[in-house]
């Protein structure tokens, strides 16, 4: 018997300032599943963790977001965030004047299921402080600021175990981070399938994060387009190859594009134009 | 009493344009204020007995200033026209000295001071003398402290508002030299408060004169009720190498002024000034912060950080004054304000004023709303934009709770916590934690 996808995007298209750049795009995740998007620089794999997490910055102009059976595309940021999603930023943001352990606070006080009041709130998130290697001090600093990039994306893992949610994008969390940190970022996504049995978006363009991880679907973006989904063992392949012989045929489906509507999706924005777009 | 107005309150020393209406407070007194409250000193016996008074500190040094001067005459035109007040023709028509500079009414009273090298008479508190003399009045005979050489000691002193009640406190501490003095101020009003929105009135008045190489560390929290104004007014004298470091936590009150006015008279003295502030609804905050830098080598820092929300309004006048001798001085004030909400009326005045070479003087200013980005990253927690605006208050008073000198400050924020931030959850565990 078929499972029901925890995650089904349909024909998701998506814009900023006008400008198509995520065109038509279908993914499906089932529950507990771990899935790898991968793509070059400036393919719209970062654009479509925060079209999926209800980024304003972007307008969806088509296609449909669903998640555990509610249709989520009207919702905001937040609600999807309490409905179970869960995006890691590549680059998470500072913000003076709230402590970090304000913040969990924050987060954990908006889901009355999930709420842990002094102690418990405490002993949990030392608990986890220690699991990835995060000096407890760093709780009442304010959030992300002063914190190196290795300390950024540990806060992210920490807020990931914390919140527990269905379903978990991680945006290049491996990114700029040395060996030990990885290893920390490693161990956290392990906990994170252990402990809530929750399905998995890993985005990246480095396989060695993927070395020890379950792979069942790997999804590859050129140009905004999902050009190609197949099994783990394209993650070898890619490792090998590189993404030039997809690029070709991203530059074909929008030639195919334009030809179809007469004015091309892509009109008006050169490579160039859409790596700064996307890539945030 | 009746109903008064104290004008021209926590007036900025060198003003700016009139229209901007930030020249200057006025202080509207609630009328149908009966003197009562509690007004509690906790401090060492050797404290009150080791008292020496604020003038005699003063003019002990006024001496050894004046020795240190001699009788090197000082000809500057300005000083001239201080003493003369300005070219004016006589009778005769006769214009005589043309050589002195017309000057200010600021700069007129700035060239006297200097002239005349009075410490009394120059000393000042930074809500003005109208106010100091309204709380002086209020508060009674002074509560006078004192360091011996040497010694460290701590004060605690609590003014708890009652409804329809004013109740100030005014305090003289001289340290000794070579001393430390830790001194709280709480300012706060109490479940025994009576009806929450009733009118009140604390305050406090003081005066401190910080010996040579003495460390005076003054921290004030202010957590009164949404109906009741609160008047913090203090000034400072700092002889030799004398550090004074002050932290101002101004979280409730629906009027509050805070006014500070030190003076750097020595070499090598130093000044921290470290705000922090919330304002919730329609309450309102007045800081008035004036540091003049008279001895060489002085130092002073001004830092601000706050939290607006609702409608409240908020005005901060930092003036450093680099006073013609102070070669080498330094000063900065920066201040932090983050607006949670549309419909605050937030007003910064740094003034840097100068009359040296061989001096710094910094400041800046970063005002600004929660970022979209920083929104998105919070709603991507699930925290809504409702909730966020209610997580920098709760962050603010969590702050103030962690770092609160006294088991009664820290109750103090917890109880204003209660009222304006559900999510508020502090407790001792997490204080020991943060010690």
């Amino acid at each position: 018997m078929p499972t029901t996808p925890l995650l089904s995007v349909t024909g998701l298209t998506a814009a900023v300032d006008e400008k198509e750049i995520l065109h038509n795009i279908d993914l499906t995740v089932a529950p507990g599943e771990t899935h790898v998007l991968m793509g070059p620089n400036g393919a719209g794999k970062s654009t479509l963790g925060h079209v999926i997490m209800g980024d304003p910055v972007y307008t969806q102009t088509a296609g449909t977001i669903t998640f555990d059976g509610e249709d989520v595309t009207e919702l905001s940021p937040d609600k999807r965030s309490r409905a179970g999603l869960f995006l890691s930023f590549q680059a998470p943001v500072e913000i003076p004047g709230v402590p970090l352990s304000s913040f969990l606070r924050a987060t954990l006080a908006a889901r009355p299921d999930r709420a842990l009041k002094g102690k418990e709130f405490r002993r949990r998130v030392k608990e986890l402080c220690a699991e990835l290697d995060m000096d407890p001090s760093y709780l009442n600093r304010e959030l992300g600021v002063g914190f190196s990039g290795g300390e950024k994306k540990k806060v992210e893992m920490l807020q990931l175990l914390l919140l527990q949610p269905k379903l978990a994008i991680l945006d290049e969390t491996d990114s700029g981070l040395d060996v030990d940190a990885l290893s920390v970022v490693s161990r956290g996504m392990d906990l994170y399938r252990k402990t809530c049995d929750g399905s998995l978006i890993i985005i990246t363009h480095n396989t060695r994060i993927l070395e020890h991880v379950d792979v069942d679907r790997v999804h590859v973006m050129v140009q905004g387009r999902m050009v190609r989904e197949d099994n783990a063992s394209l993650i070898p392949w890619i490792d090998e190859n590189g993404f030039e012989s997809f690029e070709q045929g991203a530059e074909d489906a929008a030639d195919a594009d334009g030809q179809a509507s007469g004015a091309g999706a892509l009109d008006g924005i050169d490579a160039g134009d859409l790596s700064a777009v996307v890539e945030r | 009493m009746d109903a008064l107005t104290i004008r021209n309150a926590s007036a900025m020393p060198a003003p700016t344009w009139g229209w901007l209406k930030m020249n200057n407070a006025e202080v509207a007194i609630p009328a149908g204020l009966a003197p009562a409250g509690a007004v509690d000193v906790d401090a060492p016996q050797e404290l009150f007995d080791n008292a020496r008074p604020f003038e005699v500190a003063v003019a002990e040094m006024q001496e050894r200033v004046d020795a240190a001067r001699g009788e090197a005459a000082d000809d500057r035109a300005c000083l001239r026209a201080a003493k003369t007040g300005g070219t004016h023709a006589d009778a005769d028509g006769d214009l005589g000295d043309l050589d002195v500079p017309a000057l200010s009414r600021y700069q007129e009273r700035a060239c006297r001071e200097e002239a005349e090298g009075d410490i009394a008479r120059a000393f000042e508190t930074g809500m003005g003398h109208d106010a100091r003399s309204y709380l002086n009045f209020l508060a009674g005979e002074p509560v006078a402290l004192g360091t011996t050489e040497g010694e460290r000691a701590r004060a605690v002193v609590r003014v708890e508002g009652e409804e329809r009640a004013a109740a100030a406190v005014a305090l003289d501490v001289v340290a000794a030299p070579d001393s430390e003095l830790d001194l709280v101020i709480e300012l706060d009003g109490t479940d025994d408060f009576g009806d929450a929105d009733a009118a009140a009135l604390i305050g406090s008045e003081l005066r401190v004169f910080a010996g040579a190489r003495s460390r005076v560390n003054v921290t004030v929290y202010v957590c009164a009720l949404p109906a009741t104004v609160v008047l913090d007014d203090e000034g400072y004298v700092l002889d030799e190498g004398a550090r004074l470091t002050v932290r101002h936590v101004v979280l409730g009150g629906g009027t509050t002024y805070t006014g500070l006015a030190a003076d750097l008279r020595a070499d090598g003295a130093r000044a921290d000034i470290d705000t922090s502030y919330l304002a919730t609804g329609t309450e309102s905050r007045d800081f008035a912060y004036t540091v003049r830098h008279r001895g060489r080598k002085t130092v002073s820092n001004i830092l601000a950080n706050g939290v607006l929300a609702g409608t409240s309004k908020k005005v901060l006048r930092g003036t450093i004054d680099l006073v013609h001798g102070c070669k080498g001085s330094e000063g900065t004030e920066r201040e932090t304000v983050l607006i949670a909400s549309e419909g605050v009326d937030n007003k910064t005045v740094p003034t840097i004023l100068c009359d040296e070479d061989d001096v710094a003087g910094n400041h800046g200013a970063t005002i600004g709303h929660v970022r979209p980005d920083q929104l998105f990253y919070m709603r991507s927690r699930g925290v809504s934009p409702e909730a966020a605006e209610a997580l920098f208050l709760t962050a603010k008073l969590e702050d103030a709770a962690l770092t609160a000198p006294t088991e009664g400050a820290r109750a103090a924020v917890a109880r204003l916590a209660e009222r304006i931030a559900p999510d508020f959850d502090i407790d001792e565990a997490d204080e020991e934690e943060a010690a």
